[in-house]
């Protein structure tokens, strides 16, 4: 196990390189930077000088090298140029607790009613249960959920709203990470009901897929009740493919809930990701880049480690040693 | 046994030493010998497909007396595994148990059990083993505890109980360190250990009844002679019925007790092994017969094959289901379902010798009934 994790983090940190690598020369190929709309209006000489503070002057392999090494000796981006002061830890010092609360009570509520819906599809398939789960599933798939956002505003908010619930907003101080309910539950919900669907159908196939299995011929040749061959063999069967959704959905909701976090102005990284990028604030971009590449690469980890758990018939480690 | 030695493979003693009995104390039942433990009357089973109403099983009727093996035999789809999946009551849609069918189990009709009875019915009186153990088997769940789970349902044993009896049944079917065994996943198990595993888990409970479903299929000869040993064993030392649904002669030639041939969703011979091996008298049974390789044969000579294939049971022929295939075809065959024909046995081994052919009706054209008699020979030849 310690070999296969000690393998898997060269290959993190190789990969990790290469992106910091490629968005590093695509962003610096892109005519243009921060730092050129905000000084444009400047003399020529005043130009040049705020260049050369922030090192543009430079060529890029240069640049490069200096970030480079600066990000591994220092784990240093670099300085905003849009919002001077800001640095990639300053920002996730303040705004990643939002946002992680955010998408842990998304999944939290997404994973659930998904693998609850899928079961109950599962159970009642081709009855009025799983018609209704299959349009809702279709529906929440299809519509973004920045829509749903706008629309759950629009009907439960506010002082005509039918929960009285607040527009926006999101609980800060001792509130920040337990607390302050009544801001979390439209912002989880709206960005929830997309995995919901999503669970609900990928629980529902795996489901179908093992209930036709022989074992579960066995199971109740064996005098096992309905109830108990679902819960002991068939739900553990289908947990292969969902195990499989997994990391996809944590690398998602970290840049999938950005319209959530802007429709309901919660003070999270999405939304500040997506400024940094229509501003083109070079040091910014790189840095969140590499941050949400290696999430995703935690979270695929994560899987592979689940797989083995729900699956005997996977082992991470190849040959005798395990 | 001549036939024994010609249809069974010669296997050398079982590597495994099996010591200890299956259990501890073997049940003994009570009252009349002659009652059977299980009866399957007029049992008729279709399936609705798309294609229209497959009728898998059409009005078929044997029993089974304690201790007893009977052997169902026949080809792919002729209904022997749905029978015994209903015998379970395991059939589910799209497959329906027609009205009328009964299956009595000690005389209480299985079909018409509540779920309570069934969960103790299934596993607890009469166990199951399926033909494929890998697929049969949980392919997530540790072995130890697929048997566990079946100790658990049936009996108020504590998890400790369960595991050691669990672990001393896989002992008993032969299994080596059973106790490192018990912690292992089917896919670590061979073949042979599976099905083992499989049998361990199906008589558990002490079952009066177990259905094998082509149990030795998916495995060697040398396995299948081991495997077919402890089923035997089962019931020696046990007294506990099997019914053993197979397609090879060579399985039952040492081993069943009764033999039961079926075709097409119906039975078209039945009778004891002896009269089925030495004096069968379909022409189905014959053709079966004669395509089983044998030992005591001239070399290249050509083994028999049954031309073409089981007729589609959407619509079946209104006539003999064989009649299509049979060389002894008469018109008669095309038209109307034969008649059920009684042989009387010779002495005591009379166990219902009889077969359904229009061969034996008394109008039946001589040169038919010559040409019988010349396939009868090729059928039997070399049992006897």
């Amino acid at each position: 196990m310690a070999k296969f994790v000690a393998k898997r983090f060269v290959y993190m940190i190789i990969t990790l390189f290469l992106v910091f690598t490629a968005t590093f020369f695509l962003l610096a190929s892109i005519p243009g930077n921060a730092l050129t709309m905000k000084i444009h209006k400047l003399p020529a000489q005043a130009q040049e000088r705020i260049m050369q503070k922030y090192g543009y002057d430079k060529p890029a392999g240069e640049r490069y090298l200096l970030t480079l090494k600066n990000v591994v000796t220092k784990g240093d981006f670099g300085e905003s140029i849009a919002k001077s002061g800001d640095t990639l830890g300053s920002i996730l010092q303040k705004r990643l607790p939002p946002t992680v609360r955010l998408n842990i009570q998304q999944m939290i509520v997404g994973v659930t009613l998904g693998l609850i819906l899928g079961i109950i599809a599962a159970m009642k398939r081709a009855k009025a249960p799983d018609f209704i789960i299959l349009i809702f599933c279709m529906f929440m798939t299809s519509v973004p959920s920045l829509v749903i956002a706008l629309i759950l505003q629009l009907t439960l908010t506010g002082p005509s709203g039918l929960l009285h619930l607040p527009i926006i907003g999101w609980p800060k101080g001792k509130d920040l990470w337990f607390g302050g309910w009544q801001f979390t539950i439209l912002p989880t919900f709206a960005g929830a009901l997309f995995y919901v669907a999503g669970y609900a159908r990928t629980t529902k196939i795996a489901m179908l897929d093992s209930i036709y299995q022989e074992c579960t011929t066995t199971a109740r040749a064996i005098g096992m009740s309905e109830t108990q061959v679902m819960l002991h063999h068939v739900v553990r069967n289908s947990f292969i493919p969902i195990v499989t959704f997994l990391p996809g959905t944590i690398a998602g909701m970290l840049s999938g809930s950005l319209f959530i976090e802007r429709v309901f102005s919660v003070p999270g990284i999405g939304s500040y990701y997506v400024e940094c990028i229509t501003q083109r604030d070079v040091p910014m971009v790189l840095g969140f880049t590499v941050f949400y590449s290696a999430i995703t690469i935690v979270s695929i980890f994560v899987s592979d480690v689940l797989y083995g758990i729900v699956d005997p018939r996977i082992k991470l480690v190849s040959g005798s040693s395990r | 046994m001549a036939e024994e030695k010609v249809m069974t493979p010669q296997v050398e003693e079982e590597a495994v030493e099996i010591g200890k009995n299956w259990k501890a104390n073997p049940h003994k039942w009570t009252g009349d010998p002659n009652q059977p433990l299980l009866e399957v009357k007029n049992l008729r089973v279709s399936y609705h497909t798309y294609a229209g109403e497959v009728q898998s099983v059409r009005g078929v009727n044997f029993d089974v007396k304690h201790g007893e093996i009977l052997a169902v035999i026949g080809e792919s789809g002729c209904g022997k595994s749905v029978t015994a999946r209903t015998i379970m009551s395991l059939i589910r849609h799209p497959g329906v148990v027609k009205e009328g069918s009964q299956i009595l189990f000690e005389g209480k009709d299985v079909l018409s059990m509540s779920k309570k009875e069934l969960s103790q019915y299934r596993g607890g009186d009469c166990g199951m083993i399926f033909q494929d153990a890998l697929v049969a088997l949980d392919p997530t769940m540790r072995v130890g505890k697929q048997i566990m789970e079946n100790l658990r349902i049936h009996s108020k044993m504590t998890k400790k109980e369960a595991k050691e009896e669990a672990i001393r049944l896989l002992d008993v079917v032969g299994i080596p360190n059973a106790e490192t065994r018990f912690r292992q996943y089917p896919f670590e198990f061979s073949g042979g250990m599976r099905q083992r595993a499989m049998i361990a888990m199906a008589v558990a409970c002490q079952p009066k009844l177990v259905i094998a479903d082509e149990p030795t299929t998916a495995l060697d000869v040398t396995i299948q002679a081991q495997i077919m040993e402890l089923l035997k064993r089962l019931r020696d030392e046990d007294g506990t019925s099997i019914i053993l649904i197979t397609h090879d002669f060579g399985v039952v030639a040492g081993f069943a007790d009764k033999i039961v041939v079926m075709y097409a969703g119906q039975i078209v011979e039945r009778g004891s092994r002896k009269e089925i091996f030495y004096n069968p008298q379909h022409p189905y049974t014959w053709a079966l017969l004669g395509a089983v390789p044998r030992l005591d044969w001239e070399n290249k000579q050509m083994l028999r094959t049954i031309r073409g294939t089981p007729p589609d049971l959407v619509a079946p022929p209104k006539g003999c289901p064989f009649a299509r295939r049979c060389e002894l075809c008469m018109n008669v065959c095309l038209e109307e379902m034969p008649p059920v024909k009684e042989f009387p046995g010779e002495g005591p081994e009379n166990h219902g010798h009889s077969a359904m052919c229009w061969l034996y009706a008394d109008d039946a054209p001589a040169e038919v009934r010559e040409k019988a008699e010349a396939l009868r020979v090729k059928g039997g030849e070399g049992h006897e």
